[in-house]
């Protein structure tokens, strides 16, 4: 039984190695979906690029840098202004986006010259910028523009700025997970260590894999400050390109995105020896239990159990107050990855809400083998969905509510079940003790909306003849 | 008063610790015998002193999980030191076996990260 292969998926059964129901009394060892393997053809997955897991994901959280994506101005708008990341400085990433336009004779004879103007016009244009992530895409690694020495002759043109080009056009792997591991990968060899930050405590940390959505950042930097540590660098919510170029000095790798920037951490380990602490900072009891960790690692425990202890005054009451009402929902989490094994426990645990049915963009087998660890029994953990098999598994499991992104969110609102934005958030920041009756105050607030019983009503007064598909 | 079976112990430490799912079998390596190694120290009352940073952490995630443990299984008390030695044995081989030796993930065994 445990891997399942939909009715949808009769004419594409290799779709069976990656859906898992979850039984009773599974030997663990024995059931594992594939990931980060090719997407089938046949099915239409909801995967992004390998462009935009670079770009859209973590480089264009930076606030104080310049975005090139070199390419059709497609690249550009399909990675810009979809994920809410705000910034302490007016949120000029979200606000800009810098494009070379590539058009068909730049494909024929070559970009490199637009290239080179495009970086001088940006930075001439915006005299107060500095810095810049250089990427480029599919058409632009196809031609064979040589990014590298555009930049180093852009660099010694003007020698107050400093530029990281990411090299991972969107073919260049199974979905954006291969551009995570691109920019962490580049950006540990060739800037970590070129900067020496200031110190301004004896407990400093990085804290890394967490994108500032809706002021995540904003929000935990209230805990790091009550415990006088000092971050130097947020991976790579609100932060500065150099924050990022002086991680090498910071005596703790905190790690919530372990999908994204997991691979950082473990350079950051291997180079420089910091240790990795992986943590969950949605949740209570999982926040709860990082500060614990933080602390201990740091001798400050006292400082932990009170900033818990005031935390928990203020909010728990309110927590409870929506785990009353939303106690016995079912949930679906259709995101990313990691996000399914952040929130399975901590939306059980927490809420008393059950997860019935999990999936993932781009996780790795690393990400079921936590998720699977996690989830409930009679739960579906599904890699690389298509929209047939969400309407499967709705069907299977009825749920009262489902988080995940817009585009399949406003699918499910058409069968009138509510979505609450998994990735962007409704009502964010959803990180921390606040943030977490945040999502239970979204979540409430979508399971018991009066409209969906209105609109699922059919008002028409005789029956009306069933559109048929054409065939 | 009977002690706590590995099963029971074994399910509440595979859903909670992420230490145990870390990127590639020798990062996992370190870890389980690390987090374990402290954690049987500090429930046999062994003075643990950290002498690296990465036994500071080892000593940060096993404190957080005695604590657990000792809440969720108070039966953990009726064994001696040798006692709990040997059932935190049995865990980090059972550990080892499902995150590790017999782990399908494909990638535990890559070169590089
Ligand atoms: S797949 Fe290629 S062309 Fe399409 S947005 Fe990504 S980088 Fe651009």
């Amino acid at each position: 039984m445990p891997m399942v292969l939909l009715r949808c998926d009769k004419d594409i059964p290799e779709r069976e190695k990656h859906i898992y129901l979850k039984a009773p009394d599974d030997d663990p060892k024995d059931f594992l979906p594939l990931a980060n393997s090719p997407t089938i053809p046949g099915t239409l997955s909801e995967r992004g690029c390998a462009f935009c897991g670079a770009k859209l994901v973590i480089g264009g959280v930076l606030k104080d840098t310049i975005q090139m994506i070199h390419g059709p101005i497609g690249c550009a708008y399909d990675t810009w202004h979809t994920k809410r990341y705000p910034s302490d400085n007016g949120n000029l990433q979200i606000k800009y986006v810098w494009s070379t336009d590539m058009k068909e004779p730049d494909i024929v004879f070559g970009g490199e010259k637009k290239l080179e103007k495009a970086m001088h016009e940006a930075f001439d244009e915006m005299p107060h910028l500095k810095r810049m992530i250089l990427y480029t895409t599919c058409p632009t690694a196809l031609i064979g523009d040589d990014v590298k020495a555009v930049t180093k002759r852009v660099m010694e043109a003007r020698p107050d700025v400093d530029i990281f080009t990411v090299e991972c056009p969107g073919f260049a792997g199974v979905s954006q997970s291969k551009g995570h591991h691109v920019l962490n990968i580049g950006w540990v060899n060739e800037k970590v260590g070129t900067i020496e930050p200031e110190i301004t405590s004896e407990y400093t940390m990085n804290f890394i894999g967490d994108y500032n959505i809706q002021g995540d950042t904003f929000l935990l930097q209230q805990y790091w400050d009550a415990l006088g540590i000092q971050v130097i660098a947020h991976f790579t919510g609100n932060a500065n390109y150099d924050d990022l170029r002086g991680m090498h000095r910071a005596k703790l790798n905190v790690v919530n995105c372990a999908r994204s920037a997991g691979y950082i951490a473990n350079e950051l380990k291997r180079k420089y020896g910091t240790p990795r602490l992986d943590i969950d900072s949605w949740g209570f009891n999982y926040t709860a239990e990082g500060i614990r960790k933080i602390s201990t690692f740091f001798g400050i425990e006292e400082k932990g159990e009170a900033l818990i202890a005031s935390e928990y005054a203020k909010w728990k009451p309110k927590l409870d107050w929506y785990k009353a009402r939303l106690k016995g929902a079912k949930m679906a989490i259709w995101t990313g990855g990691p996000r399914l094994w952040h929130w399975t426990k901590a939306v059980e645990d927490d809420l008393g809400v059950e997860v019935v049915a999990m999936s993932s963009k781009f996780g790795h087998e690393e990400d079921f083998e936590k998720v699977i660890a996690r989830g409930r029994e009679g739960t579906y953990y599904v890699n690389d969905p298509n929209e047939l098999e969400f309407f499967e598994i709705i069907n299977a499991i009825k749920p009262d509510v489902i988080f995940t992104g817009p585009r399949v969110g406003e699918l499910v609102k058409k069968l009138h079940i509510p979505y609450v934005n998994g990735h962007g958030y409704h009502n964010g920041p959803y990180m921390g003790f606040e943030g977490f009756v945040n999502l239970a105050r979204d979540m409430h607030n979508a399971v018991h909306n009066p409209l969906f019983n209105l609109a699922r009503t059919d008002v028409r007064a005789t029956p009306v003849v069933e559109l048929k598909e054409a065939v | 008063m009977t002690a706590p079976a590995l099963d029971e112990v074994y399910g509440y430490v595979q859903e909670r610790c992420l230490w145990q799912f870390s990127s590639r079998a020798w990062d996992r390596t370190e870890n389980i015998d690390g987090v374990l190694g402290t954690l049987a120290d500090l429930l046999t009352n062994t003075p643990v002193n950290p002498s690296s940073p990465t036994e500071r952490l080892f000593l940060a995630d096993a404190r957080v999980l005695a604590d657990q443990l000792r809440e969720r299984f108070p039966d953990l008390g009726s064994l001696d030191a040798a006692g709990v030695r040997a059932l935190l044995e049995s865990l980090r081989e059972r550990v080892t076996q499902v995150a590790i030796t017999q782990s399908r993930n494909h990638e535990l065994h890559e070169k590089a990260y």
